[in-house]
């Protein structure tokens, strides 16, 4: 009885502990020494650092309106990204699921900005918003293609949204396809032979056998969204006038702009924690919804 | 099924072995870096790896000649070079945290380049060496105690830059001394279908330093107003040119382009090289962009008209970047001596004024490539510049103090949120 | 006929909106063959001509044939690490009730939450320790740690739902945990693998930080991205060598993709996934 108990934690242990050791040394580690600086005074650089207790959550908590801000707009950003990327990604995996040989090509013209470099991708936008834009403009005489997108701070919301949603739909229908695929055709055809319509076939049978797809899906985005940083440092750097700062690019401010390294761990601390909290909802949500399959 | 069986096996033995022999290549790496160590210590003839951190993209051919020129010289001597000309504070940030602080390294001078002398070989009595270089471009790397603590790369001048005919064809012949000279001009250039002002104001750090011409009081010099503005002795709004600053951004909106929070350096910089637009504020370090642009556009410098005329009109000058020895270096002779290579010797006066296009910090005789350098250059040997205040501001200072220009500009915030916010940032830091 | 007319037209609105998502590709090509200036000034037009005389130099300058040696060891290592590693931590885990699992479990994917920002320096610091800063071997280990927790999230998902029942008449037969897992499980899991491979290789493929912050200075340990974003800073950008490296740098990833993606579709349906 015993061997077979010492037995069971051998195999736990070669099964689980390379893939442990590997995160403990490339984030665990490094996150939890953030607790240790997070009571530092230290621009990151020198030597020497200042011992300030719990000042820097003070801090945060009492005098930090742009960290506060970052918040409130990486938030809102989530809700709508999470809400459009999973639809839309949704529907276009509904259409590329079909076994024909044009699907193959839509799936890889969808998945192409997820391949190209983000450098590429700041540039490309640069230039639809501005060139693109106005010939647009100049051909439909649509006033909102004449709006500065890039250049309102209220608009330039819709673009962080219109960005993040086009460079990663891809990999959200990759996985929809794939939940989509696994639907067993028999059931489908068994729905259809009772009188229901495509509609009523997709709500009833394939949205329920899809939820374990979903579920990736869903916590997938909204941690994307929550450590939203590529698209703002390469496109929008937080402006115009501080209107996309986003939690994580503040923090990456903080830490290596301001040179409050101490600080910038303390931030990422109180965001974590925060995070932890709403996917720890999210992900009941999402499991009480799943089928047993 | 015994197919994907095998599959998975083979998967997992290419992987060990793609595992040992990657672990056999990089243990290849460390020991060479160890053998060098030691190397360092037995001779001098033996390999040595010098370690360097450049934080510019210019002149990178001229750049790599230079290398190869002193390992010439030096037989078994490596240079590394690491261009990190994007995020590069960032970068030298992370190498000096895991402990692989580069040889020689650059950094910006003033706040920044502070944070890291205490990592900085001190120059003070290396006279034979410092006597080389100018010593207005020598005071920018000297630290509190007025040690020299890093040694300067080239001038770099900021102000406005305008497209001469542009100007020519406007029909403008004066440069503008005041806004409303300044006025005029843009009316002018409209008139004759050019876009007058293209400020790149998506670049807080373009507005940050515009601003700073509009702090400035000559009577004190930069560092005296930076000073003053830092212990509350000058207030932002008694600032004597400071509301023009508000009409230069309101001049920018209302004669800049449809939108002009859009404007991008690079955008900014081809429309005045390809004569579409006439003003853009920015200093002679984009002239190989322009060149690269428009070789034959005809571009000078506009003193920027913060004032009542021509005295009070300002261009701002500065060796913007300066050179770190590791005084903790293996090879710290070398390393100095690589140093003082690249920043006096003739292959490094042909690196800054050819590859480059700078004026040297270094006292040179070199003709410098730069058609803006040069132009410049009569402004300086005229005594009509100042040094940059933006490099000896508290630190962050672009990046936190542009966006609320960006607020002006868009509406969101009036003159005097911006004025207390500017305000704000200079005295809380102390 | 209403109903296949209803869905016809989703169809064609979803395939007309690919077209959007294809642009960027079609704007990259064009413009890899354009000079700078020819760039700024007609971004949407059709290059003057179509030389590839910028590909070459591009080629030669960066020296693609190491930084794309260097590139495909980081994403062949790391990718074969993660297919190894990750299935058997998740179907472990998945398996094991108890307080030891639920630790680990966290400590796998607590990473997807926190923003690489925060710990960058502190990274360093500990690949530092270990002496492995501006190795190879330092990228691909860190390199495989980051694309951990998302591989372990995904196929934890997964394996959920596959029953058990299999793995129990295997028991019964005396067939060994490990055998059950290597020749029960694994082929089980296909589909979300090679979701998960597309996903880790592209990653790594495409990444910039992690060779910046690794490997630094270390120029012969560079990658593909890394060199050519190195390229570009505050005040300059070289798009004359970056748009054709990208571009060059993009099709094996494109490639790897159009393949996989019929491994994605087809892989399922052969599968053995219960309903």
């Amino acid at each position: 009885m015993r061997n077979k108990k010492a037995k069971n934690a051998l195999l736990f242990i070669l099964f689980v502990v390379p893939a442990v050791a590997f995160v403990l040394f490339a984030t665990d580690i490094p996150f939890v020494m953030n607790l240790y600086y997070s009571v530092f005074d230290w621009n990151g650089i020198g030597k020497e650092m200042t011992f300030v207790g719990l000042d820097n959550f003070v801090k945060i908590f009492t005098n930090d309106t742009l960290f506060w801000k970052g918040v409130t707009f990486t938030l809102k950003f989530a809700v709508f990204y999470v809400v459009i990327v999973n639809i839309l990604s949704l529907t276009v995996a509904v259409v590329m699921s079909k076994e024909r040989k044009s699907s193959s090509v839509g799936r890889a013209f969808y998945y192409v900005p997820y391949i190209i470099s983000l450098t590429a991708i700041s540039l490309i936008w640069k230039f639809i918003f501005g060139p693109g834009f106005e010939a647009l403009y100049e051909i439909t005489g649509w006033e909102f293609f004449n709006w500065s997108w890039v250049g309102t701070p209220k608009l330039a919301f819709y673009v962080v949204v219109i960005m993040a949603v086009w460079q990663n739909l891809g990999f959200y229908m990759v996985n929809y396809i794939a939940g989509i695929i696994a639907v067993p055709k028999e059931l489908i055809e068994a729905a259809k032979i009772d009188g229901a319509n495509s509609f009523q076939v997709f709500r009833k049978i394939t949205v329920p056998l899809i939820m374990p797809a979903m579920s990736i899906c869903m916590l997938t985005s909204l941690t994307f969204a929550f450590k939203l940083f590529d698209i703002i440092m390469v496109f929008t750097k937080g402006g115009p006038a501080n209107s996309t700062v986003t939690v994580a690019y503040n923090i990456y401010q903080e830490a290596f702009v301001r040179s409050n390294y101490g600080l910038a761990t303390a931030k990422s601390l109180v965001f974590v924690v925060f995070v932890l909290a709403v996917t720890a909802v999210q992900m009941k949500i999402t499991k009480s919804r799943e089928v047993e399959a | 099924m015994k197919k994907k069986v095998v599959a998975v096996l083979l998967t997992a033995a290419m992987a060990s072995t793609m595992l040992t022999a990657c672990s056999g290549g990089s243990s290849d790496d460390t020991g060479t870096e160890s053998n060098t160590e030691n190397d360092a210590e037995e001779s001098d003839g033996e390999e040595v790896i010098l370690k360097v951190f450049d934080a510019h993209a210019y002149g990178l051919d001229e750049y790599a000649e230079m290398v190869e020129a002193f390992e010439e010289e030096h037989p078994g001597v490596t240079i590394e070079v690491q261009h990190a000309a994007n995020d590069s504070s960032t970068l030298l940030q992370s190498r000096v945290n895991s402990g692989d602080i580069p040889d020689v390294f650059d950094v910006e001078s003033g706040t920044s380049a502070q944070a890291y002398y205490e990592y900085a070989y001190d120059w003070t009595d290396d006279t034979d060496v410092t006597s080389l270089f100018n010593e207005d471009a020598l005071a920018t790397g000297v630290n509190e105690e007025g040690r020299v603590m890093s040694l300067p790369w080239t001038y770099e001048n900021m102000g406005l830059l305008y497209n001469k005919d542009c100007f020519e064809q406007a029909g403008i012949t004066e440069l503008p001394t005041t806004m409303d000279e300044l006025e005029e001009a843009c009316k002018k250039l409209e008139a004759a279908g050019i876009t007058p002002i293209a400020l790149p104001a998506k670049e807080t750090w373009v507005l940050g330093q515009l601003a700073t011409h509009f702090m400035l009081d000559k009577e004190l010099g930069a560092e005296g107003t930076s000073d003053a503005l830092k212990s509350g002795e000058l207030q932002f709004a008694d600032l004597p040119h400071w509301d023009n600053l508000f009409r230069f951004l309101d001049l920018a909106v209302e004669y800049g382009p449809d939108k002009p929070l859009e404007m991008d350096w690079e955008t900014s910089e081809n429309m005045l090289a390809n004569g579409q637009a006439a003003i853009i504020h920015m200093g002679d370090w984009c002239q190989s962009t322009l060149d690269s642009f428009n070789p034959d556009a005809n571009l000078a410098f506009l003193p920027v008209p913060v004032g009542e005329g021509e005295a009070d009109t300002t261009v701002l000058s500065s060796c913007n970047w300066t050179y770190i020895v590791n005084k903790d270096s293996e090879h710290l002779d070398l390393a100095k001596e690589y140093l003082t290579y690249i920043l006096t010797s003739d292959m490094g006066q042909y690196w800054m004024c050819e590859g480059v296009g700078a004026v040297p910090g270094v006292t040179t005789e070199k003709e410098v490539v730069g058609a803006l350098a040069n132009d410049a250059k009569t402004y300086i040997s005229e005594g009509k510049t100042d040094g940059w205040l933006h490099t000896i501001a508290p630190t962050s200072y672009g990046e936190t103090c542009g966006p609320y220009l960006q607020a002006y500009m868009t509406g969101d915030m009036s003159q005097e949120e911006v004025t207390q916010l500017f305000q704000d940032f200079y005295t809380s830091g102390n | 006929m209403k109903k296949v007319k209803k869905v016809n037209i989703l169809a064609i609105l979803v395939f007309l909106c690919s077209i959007f998502w294809l642009m960027p590709l079609i704007l990259i090509f064009l413009n890899s063959f354009k000079p700078y200036n020819d760039m700024m000034q007609h971004f949407l037009a059709l290059p003057k001509s179509w030389s590839l005389a910028m590909y070459i130099e591009t080629w030669e300058k960066f020296n693609f044939p190491m930084l794309i040696g260097n590139t495909l060891l980081y994403t062949v290592v790391t990718v074969l690490a993660i297919m190894l590693m990750a299935p058997m931590a998740a179907y472990k885990l998945a398996r094991t009730k108890g307080k030891a699992s639920g630790i680990c479990f966290i400590l796998l994917i607590m990473p997807m939450m926190v923003p690489f920002q925060s710990y960058m320096i502190s990274l360093t610091r500990v690949v530092a320790k270990v002496n492995l800063t501006g190795t190879k071997m330092g990228q691909i280990l860190v390199s495989i740690g980051l694309c951990m927790p998302l591989a372990v999230y995904m196929i934890h998902g997964f394996v959920k739902n596959v029953p058990i029942e299999l793995e129990e008449c295997a028991r019964i037969d005396g067939a060994s945990s490990i055998r059950i897992y290597f020749s029960i499980v694994l082929p089980l899991l296909k589909p979300i693998l090679t979701t998960v491979v597309v996903l880790d290789t592209l990653a790594t493929w495409n990444d910039i930080i992690t060779n910046q912050l690794i490997v630094g200075g270390n120029a012969r340990a560079m990658n593909i991205q890394n060199a050519l974003y190195m390229q570009f800073s505050a005040q300059t950008s070289d798009w004359e060598h970056a748009l054709p490296g990208i571009v060059m740098s993009m099709i094996p990833s494109l490639i790897f993709f159009i393949v996989m993606q019929k491994h994605i579709v087809g892989g399922v349906t052969a599968g053995a996934v219960k309903g």
